[in-house]
């Protein structure tokens, strides 16, 4: 499984993090930290893309972290266009990945593998879906 | 609608510290900004501040806004949170939205303090997931413990670069290379060394031309420039990242300023549009006052200064505060202000590639400009780098930057700097060493060493500032690293020193032969210990 989470940090005695909660990303069980943003959490479990474009359906991530860029944009909770990096983290919340603008979530997506861990390839999203 | 006597927008060091000032005085404040918390950049700025005592050098920008917040909770001031400033209008009213409501407010007096937003570089594939700004991995990594990605390449080798990227490696990431566009490293020497010993390894003159990947960062293809910055076709190189991280510069957040009605210029030294203020920071527009980033980009330290006079001059305009002592406090802070903005990276300085001595006359090193190392060339140049036996500090310090804190932490006064604090420090070899250590603590450019050459048996020992984790125990074999990342020679430790003046900026001491004393630098312990 990846972990980019930091264990132990030389000046950082620790991180502001509440609970870990359960939430689901692309309809599979994910765990992060309560009250942090969506995006560090998805991060954390390795998970880089979070929308495709509107017409060319190009992968989009975390790119500017403060809100302003709206690459991480998902679809939280059904409702599309949620800035996750600036979204705190919620027990039992509906993570998505957004396709263009819809709400709907095609699936398989870029992620990660439940069995594994591994990511999914990007090939696995098809033009359709898209 | 309601009304204060002073409006501040943006809560980071130049906001906070003009609503201080304001308070102080007795005027009701409010403050303004977007985001959850308080504090601008300086909680993502973990590394220890240069400057003086007086704009407290040497103590960790995360401190430091927690210095300010306690101190604004202290005076009164309102901070309100997620509270985003969409304008400023006539007569001094300010638009606020807060979850989706948008109010107005009336304000006797503005302070606009929005602070920078990051430059963007387009190449090809720049979008794809793993391409992200270095504002980015600091909040990710710094605020919420998540490294950005596994291997980075740093774009950009400007302070903000050379910063990030050693917060990178204390994350857990590696840096194989770090690139700028420019025949020079941007910033500091000492922040560029930190990371060749590290090795981490520096390409002037380089650019990124493609990330490449399916679905996300898989590599990035770099490739030489020209004197114009196109890049050389034939030079590309492909190197093995997962993520490409941007620090090329940033441009003032001027938009609500112009939006007033302020009266703008552009200025490539401050970083692009910015207001037109007089020397307390008032613009164009009676009673709208402009201070930190937004106004020019420069620094922490700079943006408190300016905030405050800020603050101090309204109070003053509302007649809380008399000419007399307002003017008494402008002075302080000014001269504050000229210290900080003194030296060969100050504001004014930016640009310029024609400085090639110090002003102690010592020719700058080349190698450092270019590949973030002191050589062999420079030694014996630099009277703070010549050793002269037995236990001694070696200052690998060889710019003039305005800090000055390893004088006052030597108990000994071995070290010197002077009044001027942009002068190099010297060392008096009349006074004993004792290894104390403290120097290397307090050394905000860890360019402090700790060398003793009377172990015996042909062995010294070098005291290094360890900013890392696992920390290595005594015993632990390894090997010393150069100023250039390159293996010197085996190594063991003998020693780490931690104590609470050296803030988690611990010596580790480690046992080299005397030969190499005057090139080992850093310490690779022999098992590196994995993180995940
Ligand atoms: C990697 C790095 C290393 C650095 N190292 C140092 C160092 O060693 N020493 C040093 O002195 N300085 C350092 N700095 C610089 C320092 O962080 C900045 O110069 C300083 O934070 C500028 O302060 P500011 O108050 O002007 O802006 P900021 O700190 O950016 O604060 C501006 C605030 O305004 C808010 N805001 C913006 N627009 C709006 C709006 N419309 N409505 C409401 N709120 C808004 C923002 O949310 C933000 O909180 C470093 C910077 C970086 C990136
Ligand atoms: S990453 Fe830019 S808005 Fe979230």
């Amino acid at each position: 499984m990846i972990n980019n989470r930091i264990k132990e940090h030389p000046i950082i005695a620790g991180f502001d993090k509440g609970p870990e909660v359960k939430f689901t990303y692309d309809g599979r069980e994910a765990a992060g930290f309560e009250g942090e943003p969506i995006a560090a959490a998805l991060r954390a479990l390795g998970v880089m893309t979070h929308r495709y474009t509107v017409g060319s359906g190009e992968p989009r991530g975390i790119f500017c972290a403060i809100g302003r860029c709206t690459d991480c944009v998902m679809v939280v909770d059904g409702v599309p266009n949620v800035r996750t990096c600036m979204t705190p983290l919620r027990a039992g919340m509906d993570v998505r990945t957004q396709a263009g603008l819809a709400a709907k979530t095609p699936t398989p997506f870029e992620g990660l593998d439940p069995e594994t861990g591994a990511f999914l390839s990007a090939e696995a999203v098809s033009d359709e879906a898209i | 609608m309601k009304r204060y006597e002073v409006i501040v927008i943006g809560a980071g060091p130049a906001g906070l510290s003009a609503a201080c000032a304001a308070a102080e005085a007795g005027l009701e404040t409010v403050v303004f900004d977007e985001n959850a918390r308080p504090g601008g950049q300086l909680f993502k700025q973990i590394h220890k501040f240069f400057g003086s005592r007086e704009h407290q050098a040497r103590v960790r920008g995360v401190r430091i806004g927690e210095n300010l917040l306690k101190r604004a909770d202290e005076l009164g001031v309102k901070t309100v949170l997620g509270a985003t400033v969409l304008g400023v209008y006539e007569q001094k009213e300010v638009a606020v939205r807060t979850e989706g409501e948008v109010r107005s407010y009336r304000g006797d007096a503005i302070v606009i303090a929005t602070g920078a937003s990051e430059n963007m570089l387009t190449f090809d594939g720049w979008t794809l997931p793993g391409v992200i700004g270095a504002g980015a991995a600091q909040t990710l990594m710094n605020m919420h413990g998540v490294r950005p990605g596994a291997r980075v390449l740093m774009v950009g080798s400007g302070n903000v670069g050379l910063v990030v990227s050693f917060q990178l490696l204390q994350a857990g990431c590696e840096v194989p290379i770090v690139v700028d566009a420019a025949p020079r490293i941007g910033g500091y020497g000492v922040h560029a060394s930190k990371l060749a010993r590290a090795g981490v390894e520096f390409r002037t003159s380089h650019t990124v031309v493609k990330a490449i990947g399916a679905g996300r960062v898989e590599g990035a293809v770099i490739a030489e420039v020209d004197g114009s910055f196109a890049p050389i076709p034939g030079t590309e190189e492909t190197i093995d990242v997962d993520t490409i991280c941007i620090a090329v510069g940033l441009s003032p957040m001027s938009q609500l300023a112009d939006n007033a009605g302020c009266e703008m210029e552009y200025d490539s030294a401050k970083g692009g549009y910015v207001p037109t203020l007089n020397d307390e920071g008032l613009s164009s527009v009676p009673g709208i006052y402009c201070a930190g980033d937004m106004a020019g980009i420069e620094e922490a330290s700079s943006a408190m200064i300016q905030g405050s006079i800020a603050g101090a001059a309204i109070a003053r305009d509302l007649g809380y505060l008399t000419p007399d002592e307002f003017g008494e406090r402008a002075e302080r802070w000014r001269r504050s202000l000229d210290g900080i903005r003194s030296g060969m990276f100050a504001p004014g300085m930016k640009g310029r590639t024609d400085i090639t001595n110090t002003d102690e006359g010592y020719p700058l090193s080349a190698s450092l400009l270019a590949r973030g190392f002191l050589d062999g060339a420079d030694d014996g140049i630099f009277p703070s780098m010549i050793y002269s036996g037995g236990m001694r500090p070696i200052i690998e310090c060889t710019q003039n930057i305005p800090c000055d804190p390893c004088q006052d932490a030597c108990p000994r006064g071995c070290i010197v700097v002077g009044e001027d604090i942009t002068d190099l420090p010297r060392l008096d070899i009349g006074k004993k060493c004792t290894g104390c250590a403290l120097c290397v603590g307090a050394c905000s450019g860890q360019a402090i060493f700790l060398i003793d050459d009377s172990l015996g048996d042909g062995y010294g020992t070098v005291g290094l500032p360890y900013e890392f984790l696992p920390l290595p125990s005594p015993g632990d074999p390894g090997k010393a690293l150069g100023r250039d990342g390159e293996v010197v020679c085996d190594a063991s430790v003998v020693e780490v020193r931690d104590s609470k003046a050296m803030d988690k900026t611990p010596m580790l001491v480690m046992k080299v032969p005397v030969s190499a004393l005057g090139r080992a630098r850093f310490f690779r312990p022999a098992e590196n210990k994995n993180y995940a």
